[in-house]
């Protein structure tokens, strides 16, 4: 029989290891991290770092990921794709769970994710950083199939040795055509380094050729600093077609490597094909895509404004004036680490302060970038005012030279943080 | 308390530990986290951007101020400093001085 004292005196040990309880209920929480890229990785490793209790499992099917950063480098023969990849040991000593296969599916009532073997895994908090993947077909005849004859080389690996390849067995004299999509797409500025650095390339090895860049836009990121370069390294080399003078690609023809836009039709030697884009196809079978392909989140934890307890970062998600970049992915995952760390806690995370900066090499010894500083404001990032800009367009001798020494420390710092 | 111990155990032992205090999110305070993205928290080989963990506080306010002034010539810090007042400047040095150099 309790008595009355019995009674009290459990109820002064309860209220005694309140605390002890309450602090056991706050280290658990399971949160799974879909995709191992730079928003993925980062995300699971920082959470795993600020708050060890916390099980964290990561689910990328590639044992090897693969940077597209630094990727137009290995096309202008500057690097070999190895450097360009990274193995999820580092990540795993922090002790998250690397679980090596895809997520099939997201359950956002049941809190549950299913793996490829068809076994489930239930969270608490859902992070989903699938990156983008490829609307085929948007461009007539650009299908998968195609991609072997064209290469996007826009998810870095096997496109990109392919596309080096083909650059490689060009005779010296044949067009390159490139096609550009319209915003957004990973990585603004990527499509005109490329440009760039295959120019480099063709200057000292296929001197007679040219490239053409058929664009779906009027203008685009770092235009002035881009066109100033080319004018200066590679005079007549490279021409850019604007949306309005009919650069925009309507259909292509893999068999022959025939461009049709608005305006007539270009045949290639070689022809690279940037294809709209949207987030990779697990985002809208989770129900966190609205009609524009991409994710719609708010801009404290990233949380989806459409399914609660998943969070959407990097390249998939719509950040307001924040670009699709690495560098982005990578500061927006550490954002949502700990905002986690709060929100496990019951606690309410605060508005944080997000910067991105995005080299891009016109040359080897040449780099130029652009930055910016985001705050949430109206239930969006956005730029803070007077913050952030391209670099500057008339520059004293050696700055050109110090911002590609600045863009290549940057790779070995960011792969190092995520990776190493 | 506990989250006072907690807090002075992780500045003390922690690189890129938590720092559970009132004021401090975990992380870092707003910004803090973006900068590790080009200035290392580890120590790494072939790099030309300095690490700013350790560095005292009132070096690292001085250095954001005349970016931001543009009385120290910079490529991009100019750029990033003008995204931060004098407070979140300081709470941003603060957070790096008290990190292991
Ligand atoms: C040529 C080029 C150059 C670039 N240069 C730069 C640069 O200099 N600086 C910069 O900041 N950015 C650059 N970028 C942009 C950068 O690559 C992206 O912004 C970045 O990769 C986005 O990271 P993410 O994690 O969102 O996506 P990703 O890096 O694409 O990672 C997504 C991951 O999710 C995985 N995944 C997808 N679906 C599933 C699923 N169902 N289950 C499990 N896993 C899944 C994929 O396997 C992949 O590993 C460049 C891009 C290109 C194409």
């Amino acid at each position: 029989m309790t008595s009355r004292r019995t009674f009290l005196k459990g109820g002064v040990a309860a209220a005694v290891f309140a605390p002890a309880i309450a602090s056991a209920q706050a280290a658990a929480g399971k949160v799974v991290v879909v995709g191992g890229g730079y928003a993925g990785a980062t995300a699971a490793r920082t959470l795993k770092t600020l708050r060890p209790a916390t099980d964290v499992t990561l689910v990328e099917p590639n044992p090897v990921y693969t940077s597209c950063p630094f990727s137009n480098s290995v096309l202008a023969n500057l690097r070999e794709i190895g450097q360009q990849q990274f193995r999820y040991d580092g990540i795993k000593r922090t002790g998250v769970k690397v679980a090596e296969t895809s997520v099939t599916a997201v359950d956002a009532d049941a809190k549950s994710v299913t793996l490829a073997d068809g076994s489930k895994l239930p969270y608490d908090r859902l992070v989903m950083n699938p990156g983008i993947d490829f609307i085929w077909n948007a461009i007539q005849g650009y299908d998968e199939a195609a991609s072997q004859k064209m290469p996007h080389a826009w998810k870095a690996g096997a496109q990109t040795v392919l596309l080096r390849q083909q650059l490689q067995a060009m005779e010296d004299g044949g067009l390159v055509v490139m096609s550009v999509p319209a915003n957004p797409y990973r990585c603004p500025p990527g499509p005109y380094e490329r440009a760039s650095l295959i120019a480099y390339w063709l200057k000292v090895w296929k001197p007679k050729s040219k490239l053409l860049l058929l664009d779906a836009k009027d203008a685009f990121s770092k235009q002035r600093l881009f066109q100033n370069g080319w004018a200066e390294l590679y005079p007549g080399m490279i021409e850019w077609v604007s949306l309005s003078k009919g650069g925009k690609v309507t259909a292509v023809d893999p068999a022959t490597l025939t461009f049709t836009t608005e305006f007539g039709s270009h045949k290639a030697a070689v022809a690279n094909v940037i294809p709209p884009q949207r987030a990779g196809a697990i985002a809208a079978q989770a129900g966190v895509a609205d009609r524009t392909g991409w994710c719609p989140v708010e801009p404290v934890s990233f949380e989806s404004t459409l399914r609660p307890n998943i969070h959407v970062l990097g390249d998939a998600a719509i950040m307001g004036g924040m670009p699709k970049s690495a560098f982005a992915a990578n500061a927006q995952a550490k954002v949502c680490a700990a905002a986690l760390v709060e929100l496990l806690a019951g606690r309410k995370a605060a508005d944080p302060i997000l910067i991105n900066t995005c080299y891009s090499l016109l040359a080897a010894d040449y780099g130029i970038s652009v930055a910016g500083v985001y705050r949430p404001d109206k239930g969006q990032l956005t730029d803070v005012p007077g913050a952030g800009g391209n670099s500057p367009l008339e520059v004293v001798g050696g700055f050109r030279g110090q911002e590609a020494l600045y863009a290549s420390s940057w790779f070995r710092t960011i792969t190092s943080e995520v990776f190493g | 308390m506990r989250r006072w111990l907690v807090s002075g155990l992780a500045g003390a032992l922690l690189l890129a530990g938590p720092a559970w205090s009132a004021d401090v999110p975990p992380g870092g305070p707003p910004g803090a986290s973006s900068c590790t993205g080009c200035h290392s928290g580890a120590k790494i080989a072939d790099v030309v951007i300095p690490r700013i963990a350790g560095r005292k506080a009132e070096d690292i306010v001085t250095f954001m101020r005349e970016y931001r002034s543009g009385a120290w010539p910079s490529s991009v810090m100019g750029r990033i400093a003008k995204g931060f007042d004098d407070q979140q400047t300081q709470a941003i040095a603060a957070w790096f001085a008290a990190q292991p150099e």
